[in-house]
């Protein structure tokens, strides 16, 4: 029972980061309809804006400082998001998926090239931006890290409903995301609407490239492939353009990984993933929240 | 009389809460030249994609000479000899107009696709076969002369007509053609309805015409059938349907009786 | 250049005979042709037979995969099981390249096909129920579950992959297996058959309507296209003598999608281009290997924003202009 509980709590933490990468998947999917493959680089690129903020911010290692950091990743992958899709995706706008999904790629391996020239290849520690420390409850043990990405993380996903559901913007973007078209009939400018869902995204990414890196403390130019691959899994299991749906795939893809990991099967770990997305994409393609589409003849 | 070569019992298809066909009854006997008519939405196309197997029905039953078509894929009813075109065409993007006769004509070549690697004299004979026969049909419709064009090229009625050649490619003893008459202009629909007359006289083809045109329908058609809101509410000669009140109302609305074919 | 029409191509059965020719009179040679240009030479061949594969998977078929890095791994296993396990007791005394030698190989390079194509069945019936980005996304996870497995597999070296493969690949057998599955694509597609492979792409509602099944033709692209790519595997770990499953991973289905993209899918000739092309980019521009990867990856974007039919895309036919 013990036992479990930690787990749960371990899982909880590592799915609140695949939630928060999902987002941007689901999101981006929603107005665009194609895999962002660049996302999971963003998170990347989020993880090391905080690195080499941490020793400039005032107040490091208190909570207001970790803070700072956190905003300045987001914000500086909010503006890369959008510097992706105004340099990369817009001109294809109408293009094929293949094409797509092709540059996304590439986008996604020019930002691994250029992280491992500018970064340098190899693993980078990260510093501890926000207080640490362990909390006792009984004979379980917390890092306080742990419930701080759990913390911000769920935060963020309420701060996402609300501006999804209760603002202008957010229901020009729901409105892309169901008819385009119709959308731009409304007087909506789409391009707008897309730019902001990339900062959106990417922000997030950001945020949970920090807390991915605090958690887990070290940092390098390749850390966003596994992690993006598996909140893509969770995007999809919960349902790709649904924003609920996403939080709880990230959440039950990272219960699954850490329950897996601490049996005798944690090799096989990765393959868990990608046999659970094989899993809905045959049998239940819309996922857990989403719905289907049928094809007109 | 034979038995029908078409038949559709009670046939429904229900979407969630809509019942887009209603208990539809029809029978197409061997030679005729049948049309299927009816307002938008009432459920003409989705009788189509009913008996080609893209929908399979909610309840009741499709059979083709004397064969329950349930539970068959849509290219095996066309192997058992039912063949359509769409209302939105539906010619392939990649191929040349006389590729996309000639992957029609893949059911009756003669060679296996392991052959193809063998190239012995049979595969290369059945090959040519297959383009010979693919330029003779290319060549009645007066298509011959875009032989190496690309398909989706074509100018809007020799794309219509090249999507009835495919469909002839495949030797069908029923031909279902959706709204051939759309987007063409007064003179190309005169076209149309020789060329529904001779397909169906010289290919000695079963003909069932899903169509808005009033002219083409009226003109072509020895017996048709009205759709209105999923349900069958007249069947009989064109001149019988012309003067049906439920026909006219269903068009046109209750208030008006008359004049409505004679444009 | 290449025509559609399968007069086009008059005798292929001869071209693929003087192909074989010049691939045993290349081996004959081959003591005298520079070591290194003989690797480079067999990387080329090997990775056409990969490009060339996948496109019938991806171009023809329009069934688009990011696994065929995994279907490669498969035969990579598969024929170094055989002539390091099976070898020594079938051929314990064979003379280094004899017949008994080649033999062997030619029996593990089948092997190596026919692993791969099951493994290509398996990956194939999916693909009856997906298009698009999520068949990408479960190719994908096919190829990432094989690696996952290989690795966890003992007895084939696990993480560590395997060692000491004897180095039976030679010119004469990259440049034959080249030359057969650029003749076995080339004589499916432009046969009527083969015809139906474009036509599923295209639409495979209309495809039905025609009286093909699209679900075969699929299953089929799979099977031949996962074939070869478990004959490259083979080539590929008799070449390296090593072969560890993290060298089958997704950046390699990546660098195989990008040649059959930069050829223009559906072009076998254009993607033999960019096969030669690609392989030969690492090797010109070692002077600034730093920069490879970032210069790769721009020229992948810029491809796809300037030419997104492919470098190598001329139109076929003549287009009737529209009245």
């Amino acid at each position: 029972m013990t036992e479990l509980l930690q787990q749960l709590v371990n899982g909880l933490s590592l799915g609140a980061v695949y939630a928060l990468i999902a987002l941007g998947y689901t999101m981006i999917y929603g107005v665009l309809r194609f895999i962002n493959f660049a996302h999971a680089d963003v998170f990347m690129v989020g993880g090391f804006i905080g690195l080499y903020l941490a020793p400039h911010v005032p107040g490091g290692g208190t909570v207001l400082g970790g803070m700072l950091v956190l905003f300045g990743a987001m914000i500086g992958c909010a503006l890369l998001g959008m510097g992706i899709e105004r340099l990369a995706y817009r001109p294809l706008r109408g293009a094929p998926t293949l094409n797509v999904l092709i540059t996304a790629i590439g986008v996604s391996l020019f930002l691994q090239a250029g992280g491992q020239l500018v970064f340098g290849a190899a693993p980078r520690s990260f510093p501890a931006v926000f207080p640490t420390g362990a909390i006792t409850l009984g004979p379980l043990e917390f890092s306080t890290n742990q419930l701080l990405v759990i913390g911000v993380a769920g935060a963020l996903v309420v701060a996402l409903q609300l501006l999804v559901y209760r603002t202008r913007m957010g229901s020009a973007l729901r409105a892309v995301s169901q008819n385009p078209k119709a959308a731009r009939l409304m007087g909506i400018n789409n391009d707008v609407v897309i730019r902001w869902t990339f900062a959106l995204g990417s922000a997030l990414a950001g945020a949970g490239g920090v807390l991915y890196a605090v958690n887990y403390p070290s940092v390098d130019p390749l850390m966003g492939v596994m992690p993006g691959l598996k909140a893509f899994v969770a995007a999809i299991v919960g349902g790709i353009g649904s924003i609920p749906g996403a939080a709880l795939g990230g959440l039950l893809l990272g219960l699954i990984e850490t329950v897996v990991a601490g049996s005798p099967y944690s090799t096989y770990k990765d393959a868990i993933a990608f046999a659970l997305l094989i899993v809905f994409l045959l049998f239940r393609p819309a996922g857990i929240l989403g719905r289907a589409r049928v094809e007109k003849v | 009389m034979s038995a029908p070569l078409l038949q559709l019992d009670q046939v429904t298809l229900r979407f969630g809460g809509l019942t887009a066909v209603d208990a539809v009854d029809l029978a197409i006997p061997e030679g005729e030249l049948m049309g299927l008519i009816g307002p938008n939405g009432a459920g003409k196309t989705t009788v189509f994609n009913l008996i080609t197997g893209v929908y399979a029905p909610s309840s009741g039953a499709v059979s083709f000479a004397g064969r329950p078509l349930a539970g068959l894929r849509s290219h095996e009813i066309v192997a058992a000899g039912v063949a359509r075109t769409f209302q939105n065409i539906r010619l392939f993007g990649s191929l040349s107009v006389l590729d996309t006769v000639r992957v029609a004509c893949n059911r009756h070549r003669a060679a296996s696709p392991l052959q193809s690697l063998i190239r012995l004299r049979a595969f290369r004979e059945s090959e040519a076969a297959v383009t010979r026969r693919a330029e003779e049909l290319l060549e009645l419709f007066n298509l011959l002369r875009f032989r190496d064009a690309e398909a989706r090229s074509l100018p809007y009625g020799e794309q219509r007509r090249l999507e009835i050649v495919r469909a002839l490619a495949t030797r069908p003893r029923l031909l279902l053609l959706d709204e051939p008459a759309a987007g063409l202009n007064p003179a190309e629909k005169l076209e149309l309805v020789a060329l529904i007359q001779r397909v169906h006289r010289e290919f000695s083809v079963t003909i069932l015409l899903v169509e808005h045109s009033m002219r083409v329908v009226m003109g072509v058609c020895q017996r048709i059938a009205v759709l209105d809101h999923g349900k069958k509410i007249a069947e009989g000669s064109p001149e019988a349907i012309r003067q049906d009140p439920a026909v006219i109302e269903a068009y046109l609305g209750p208030d008006h009786a008359t004049g409505l074919f004679h444009h | 250049m290449i025509k559609k029409n399968e007069t086009a191509v008059p005798k292929p059965l001869l071209g693929l005979l003087l192909a074989l020719g010049a691939a045993a009179g290349l081996s004959a040679f081959s003591d005298r042709i520079d070591p290194y240009h003989l690797d480079v030479l067999i990387g080329v061949g090997i990775n056409i037979i990969l490009a060339v594969s996948l496109n019938l998977i991806g171009g023809h078929t329009g069934q688009f995969s990011l696994g065929h890095a995994g279907f490669m791994a498969v035969g990579a296993y598969a024929a170094a099981a055989v002539t390091l396990f099976l070898g020594p007791r079938l051929i314990p005394d064979a003379a280094p390249g004899g017949f008994q030698e080649n033999a062997l190989f030619l029996g593990a390079l089948l092997s190596a096909g026919l692993a791969a194509a099951l493994a290509g069945l398996l990956v194939g019936i999916p693909s009856l129920r997906l298009r698009g980005d999520y068949l990408a996304l479960v190719t994908l996870g096919f190829g990432e579950i094989i690696r996952v497995l290989l690795q966890n597999f003992e007895p084939l070296g696990g993480a560590l992959g395997l060692n000491g493969i004897p180095p039976y690949t030679t010119v004469f057998w990259v440049v034959a297996s080249a030359a057969l599955a650029i003749y076995v694509v080339g004589c499916l597609v432009r046969s009527t058959y083969g015809l139906g492979f474009k036509a599923v792409r295209d639409d495979e509602i209309a495809a039905s309507a025609v009286g093909l099944d699209p679900a075969r033709y699929k299953v089929v692209a799979f099977v031949i296209g996962a074939f070869f790519a478990g004959i490259a595997g083979g080539l590929f770990g008799h070449f390296k003598m090593t072969i560890t499953p993290s060298g089958f991973d997704f950046t390699r289905s990546i660098e195989i999608v990008v040649m059959v993209i930069l050829g223009g899918l559906g072009n076998t000739f254009g993607v033999i281009l960019a096969a030669i092309l690609l392989t030969l980019l690492p090797e010109v521009l070692r002077p600034v290997a730093e920069y490879r990867l970032v210069l790769y990856a721009v020229l992948l974007v810029a491809l796809m924003l300037l030419r997104p039919r492919g470098l190598f895309n001329f139109r076929l036919g003549r287009r009737v202009s529209s009245s």
